[in-house]
């Protein structure tokens, strides 16, 4: 059985399901999750990636999603609402998902040598996230989905003992799944504009017009 | 092998070289050819999801934009590996400030420096010409300090709110301010949409509002007035013994075949920027010049020149919201004008919006982990207030060591030396440079206490070396000492040209690219004018 059931995109027939039931198609088939974002932008279409050489990398993709979600619900605030905080896991899934690893960076002013993206976080991630089930189990004799959230967060934090981030690292550079995903939710013009309490829209293109006056508060957000 | 034969050959297709042509396209009507050792990159109709997936992962939203083995080392800010149609500029941030009058005259006026060959005045109408053909939107500086002979062509971009309160502080430190001129439309002009503020200027804008070359390339060979060959790489120049006249380049495809390629032309001009241009003339050595083209002075590759900048933000008790327009700033030009103090310091100074300091944190300050609602209001206490980010580039001069070098460790796949740069400050630049930065510090703290803020976070000017690097083949009226004349020829051979960066004496202290094409025009004016 798939278990990555909230998939957004209907899911190629006749793959063979893993050990966790997640998949593992070609790269092409990954980009083309395309999901309403909350997020960082996922591809906007299927963009057939290929690795330098051409051929098209072989990735596996999609998480444990009961359990994904039940850490963003954890993690995620309470002011997202649950939907709001399913939609921001499904955009973290669309977004790994759509991930090329080791794709070339910007080649920015300053250095002359090409550099390259990280490889593929996801397999980290995964373990971290079968981990936090484990970490449950062995703290509260439960499954991690079965807890409450104070629970869940108690094990998170475990989970993060060994981390070192202070402030928001960038999502690519996160080492927890549980800072990733945070991580990827607070890149997002929503989040953004939801902590500076008014509609800003970083990085969405918008007219020039009304530039001069103040951003229009969010209603019903106090800041 | 392939052979082309043409009337004025271009080598480069950088932001000088496509406005050049433009020019020239306009004012000869002789046959003009391009050549770019790159290929094409991303076109505009895919600039809008390769933006998504730069914000999305930091990838390279220009496809195809270098060639692994043609490269320099020893790089400064301001190089890039980008090696394509259009160059540098299909990623530049789009800020176009003239550089200033005392720029062109610092041996005149303070007794430091080199003079160019000509004037701030002779330079504005070719200035007022890459603004125009570049479509850039300014607002007037107070006149004293911003001297022009026209109006800018575009309204400016707007003082947003931001930019609006930080304008005020500036204001009551005693600082004039004004919108920062950019190659962006204000408005719609010339076919591309007005700015919509996207954020992503540099490296990448999606509407086609930021200038970019490609849109001068595409119509000048829609309109069929100029041949560009991209992939073709010119490896020399041959100068014929005697008159020393350029009589053809060679070199080969970068594509899979590495054909060989010659052309033939009546007017050579060098339009590769500051690496490129120089490194060619050095590898055209032999036995008739030993030392490589144009290099009678012993100059080619000398007197590389940039600037530092100083940096810093300031937190300050007004609220600001990051995000209106990000990329777009506030200048001033009161620095520009004169030394000051008693030593010499000019410099820009640059005002931004900022959210430094002011993202979401992984633990609150007790070291637990944030999560939920806790991290939400944490972000948001931190959100509140307003950073103003500021930045100073100030003049740096360069030695004659300053240099570029053909690097016989590193060839590319034609057995060709690739360029090494080192970077060397002018005595007397050396000698000022801890009382120089340290009075920008200063100028820093005087404006946070005016504001009441807080200067936190300085830039080491070590992080990034020296910026909108220039020279190379610089220019002068004496064959002794310089490489071109004030026109861009070469001393040495007649219809040679070297164009825009790589002629500079100096690098002034802001943005250079609009000084470039300016100089590019000033050349290909010279050149329409010489005939050939």
């Amino acid at each position: 059985m798939i278990d990555d059931r909230n998939r957004p995109v209907p899911e190629p027939a006749g793959l063979p399901p893993s050990r966790r039931g997640f998949l593992k198609v070609a790269g092409a088939v990954a980009a083309s999750a395309a999901a309403a974002s909350v997020g960082c932008a996922p591809p906007a279409e299927n963009d057939a990636r290929q690795s330098a050489f051409g051929a098209s990398i072989q990735r596996t993709v999609g998480f444990d999603r009961p359990l994904l979600n039940m850490l963003g619900d954890a993690v995620l605030p309470e002011a997202l609402g649950s939907a709001g905080r399913l939609a921001a896991v499904t955009s973290f899934v669309a977004w790994v998902d759509g991930y090329d690893p080791v794709a070339e960076e910007m080649h920015g002013y300053g250095y002359a040598d090409v550099r390259y993206l990280p490889a593929d976080p996801a397999p980290g991630w995964r373990s971290q996230l079968d981990a936090l089930d484990t970490l449950a189990r062995k703290m509260g004799q439960k499954p991690f989905v079965e807890l409450d959230v104070a629970a869940r967060r108690d094990v998170v934090s475990a989970a993060l003992a060994s981390t070192r981030e202070t402030v928001m690292p960038e999502p690519l550079g996160a080492s927890h799944i549980a800072i990733a995903l945070l991580a990827h939710w607070t890149a997002s013009p929503a989040a953004k504009d939801l902590a500076m309490g008014a509609h800003v829209g970083v990085l969405t293109c918008r007219p020039l017009a009304g530039t001069t006056t103040r951003p229009l508060p969010i209603v019903g957000v106090a800041t | 092998m392939k052979t082309i034969d043409t009337d004025i050959l271009i080598v480069g297709s950088g932001i000088t070289a496509a406005l050049m042509a433009a020019r020239l396209s306009e004012t000869t009507t002789r046959r003009i050819t391009v050549v770019e050792a790159g290929r094409q990159t991303t076109v505009f109709a895919e600039r809008a999801k390769t933006r998504d997936r730069f914000i999305a992962y930091g990838e390279d939203p220009w496809r195809r934009d270098h060639l692994d083995d043609q490269n320099a080392s020893g790089i400064t800010h301001g190089y890039s590996p980008n090696m394509h149609v259009g160059g540098l500029a299909m990623h530049w941030g789009g800020v176009t400030p003239r550089y200033s009058p005392e720029d062109f005259t610092t041996h005149a006026m303070y007794g430091i420096g080199t003079d160019w060959p000509f004037t701030y005045d002779d330079l504005d109408p070719f200035y007022q010409e890459a603004e125009e053909r570049m479509g850039v939107a300014g607002e007037q500086g107070p006149p004293a300090l911003d001297p022009r002979g026209k109006p800018y062509p575009l309204p400016p971009l707007p003082v947003n709110y931001n930019l609006s309160q930080l304008q005020e502080w500036a204001t009551g430190a005693g600082i004039a301010t004004w919108s920062t001129p950019s190659a962006k439309n204000s408005i719609a002009r010339d076919g591309r949409a007005q700015c919509q503020r996207c954020d992503t200027c540099y490296p990448v804008c999606p509407t086609g509002a930021k200038y970019s070359p490609d849109f001068t390339w595409n119509a000048l060979v829609a309109a069929k007035k100029v041949t560009l060959i991209p992939e073709t790489l010119v490896r020399r120049l041959v100068a014929e013994p005697g008159t020393g006249r350029i009589v053809r380049a060679t070199g080969n495809r970068t594509d899979a075949s590495g054909e060989e390629v010659t052309i033939t032309a009546k007017t050579f001009v060098l339009a590769g920027g500051f690496v490129w241009s120089p490194h060619l003339l050095l590898l055209s050595r032999d036995t008739a010049y030993p030392d490589g083209l144009a290099n009678r002075s012993g100059l080619v590759g000398k007197y590389l020149a940039g600037h530092r900048n100083v940096g810093g933000q300031i937190t300050l008790p007004m609220e600001l919201y990051p995000g209106v327009n990000s990329q777009h700033s506030l200048v001033s030009k009161q620095y520009q004008r004169a030394s000051y103090r008693g030593r010499y310091l000019r410099h820009d100074l640059r005002i931004w919006e900022s959210d430094a300091g002011r993202g979401p944190r992984v633990r609150g300050d007790d070291g637990r982990p944030l999560f939920g609602d806790a991290l939400l209001s944490d972000w948001r206490a931190r959100a509140k207030g307003g950073t103003a980010r500021v930045r100073a580039y100030y003049d740096v001069l360069p030695d004659r060591e300053s240099k570029l070098v053909l690097d016989p460790a590193r060839k590319n796949r034609f057995g060709d030396p690739m360029p090494h740069l080192t970077f060397k400050d002018a005595p007397e630049s050396a000698a000022l440079r801890e009382w120089q930065e340290g009075q920008l510090r200063d100028l820093f703290e005087q404006m946070a206490k005016a504001g009441k803020g807080t200067l936190r976070l300085q830039n080491s000017t070590n992080d990034i070396g020296q910026e909108h690097p220039t020279g190379g083949c610089r220019m002068g009226d004496d064959p002794a000492n310089s490489v071109v004349d004030g026109w861009g020829r070469a001393h040495d051979h007649e219809n040679l040209w070297v164009a825009g960066a790589p002629a500079q004496v100096s690098a002034g202290c802001c943005n250079g690219t609009l000084t470039f094409v300016a100089v590019g025009l000033r050349t290909a004016a010279a050149v329409a004018k010489a005939g050939g």
